[in-house]
């Protein structure tokens, strides 16, 4: 018997994720760019929001960002909040705006990176973690800069894992 | 049209579930609620596994690529370091002497002295995942008897405490994280509170010592752990020593930049103080 297609998204998903947290608990702290790491986890989320379309990128965000949270010594629910926000945003804005060409998620993908990055400082402040800083926005442009590298293998993986199999065609990046 | 409109409309209440989900967890979080705590017990346990594997596999690649681009400061440092073991080992056998003299008269008085706290050494496995957390993993759990909330050390001083605890490794917050605060106490008893700036940063010390006071500290004082009554620490475990004074408070009091004893940035091993505060 045939799995259904949303066990089967499911499954992909939870692979990707569990791929997805290993190498940013394990390998991204050893590949640092001027003391910064990339953020895969953030990654994915806006990787869903721009293959799966903002109401599932939202779910699929938020669903990672508290995975992320139950791995970091830090408030449980803000990378939630921050990557479900995020992914809802660029999905909002590729089902409005963009068109496809092989540029524009790995563009949108360093974007909204940066953004996410000071989203989260800003709502950490709000809880009491004070990290707005100048050091926040060197943050945010490694973050971009490495997101953006990662962004054309991640974009294609996040297709493959969000695409339904049900004759519903996945988003047209990277066609 | 009308499709278009309550699709838009099914979204938005959808992300509203989802910060108000959010904001429910923070808020939880944020009350030291059991449910959260058992979840990140339950969820710690579960990534224990599989650090230890991104690890396993990412190793050889990134200890190779240390050798090549490395190979040339990893010999000079050697050769300081053997010279600098060979100076240790002489100062050991007098410290040895010391270290028990203090520990009898330490008994006597009915004291309590940091040589006396029973230890675990353990080895680094990993720096933080997150950019905004200045943490270590380390290769020992609760089975070597370690807790949330015991002292991290080094040969030099204060590396940090224990914020997340498996089986078989644990979290350690630096004393650099912008969340980490000690109290502190100098030699000539002024006292304070060490706050951590972020990764590579000094730690800034809050007095309430007035500028050009007799008692302000000089450039290169030490300080150690105060372990005043309910502290997170023992009292005298070395910190940091001063770099600079700054006027705070309008030109009232003084804030002075420290900077820590252990270099939080090459970790290799560590020791646990298996010492509880009893808070």
């Amino acid at each position: 018997m045939r799995p259904s297609g949303s066990a089967l998204v499911a499954a992909r998903l939870s692979l990707v994720m569990v791929i997805a947290l290993t190498f940013q608990l394990a390998i991204a702290p050893r590949i640092e760019l001027f003391g910064v790491h990339g953020d895969l986890m953030l990654l994915i989320a806006i990787a869903a929001g721009l293959t799966a379309g903002p109401e599932r990128g939202a779910t699929i965000g938020f669903v990672v960002g508290l995975v992320y949270d139950l791995s970091l010594p830090m408030p449980l629910g803000l990378s939630a909040l921050t990557f479900a926000l995020m992914a809802y945003a660029v999905g909002y804005l590729q089902d409005s705006v963009l068109r496809a060409a092989w540029w524009i998620p790995v563009v949108t993908a360093a974007a909204a990176s940066a953004f996410g990055v000071i989203l989260y400082g800003v709502f950490a402040t709000m809880v009491g973690q004070d990290l707005v800083s100048p050091s926040l926005l060197k943050v945010a442009l490694v973050v971009a800069f490495l997101n953006a590298l990662a962004a054309p293998v991640v974009v294609p993986v996040m297709r493959w894992a969000t695409a339904s199999g049900s004759g519903v065609r996945s988003r047209s990046v990277y066609r | 049209m009308a499709v278009s409109r309550r699709r838009g409309g099914r979204s938005r209440l959808i992300v509203a579930l989802l910060v108000l989900t959010s904001l429910t967890l923070l808020t939880l979080d944020f009350r030291d609620s059991v449910l959260v705590r058992q979840a990140r017990d339950a969820a710690g346990s579960v990534f224990s596994p599989l650090k230890g594997v991104g690890e396993a596999v990412s190793a050889p690649f990134s200890n190779a690529w240390r050798g090549i681009t490395g190979f040339g400061d990893v010999q000079s440092e050697n050769d300081r370091l053997r010279e600098r073991v060979a100076e240790l080992e002489g100062q050991e056998v007098l410290n040895a002497a010391a270290a028990q003299q203090m520990l009898e008269l330490t008994a006597q008085l009915d004291l309590e002295w940091i040589g006396a706290i029973e230890t675990v050494r353990a080895r680094v496995v990993a720096g933080s995942a997150s950019n905004f957390a200045e943490t270590i993993d380390i290769s020992k759990g609760s089975r070597d008897g370690i807790k949330v909330g015991m002292p991290v050390v080094n040969g030099a001083g204060l590396v940090g405490k224990v914020v997340q605890v498996n089986a078989r490794r644990c979290t350690v917050q630096l004393i650099t994280d912008p969340e980490f605060a000690v109290g502190i106490r100098f030699l000539n008893g002024v006292t304070g509170t060490a706050r951590g700036q972020g990764r590579g940063k000094d730690l800034i010390v809050d007095t309430r010592l007035a500028p050009g006071g007799a008692d302000v500290p000089e450039v290169g004082a030490a300080m150690t752990t105060s372990g005043i009554d309910k502290s997170v620490f023992p009292e005298n475990i070395p910190v940091a020593k001063v770099k600079e004074t700054k006027e705070a408070g309008g030109g009232l009091t003084l804030n002075l930049v420290v900077s820590p004893m252990a270099d939080t940035e090459k970790l290799a091993f560590v020791t646990v103080l298996l010492w509880s505060s009893g808070l």
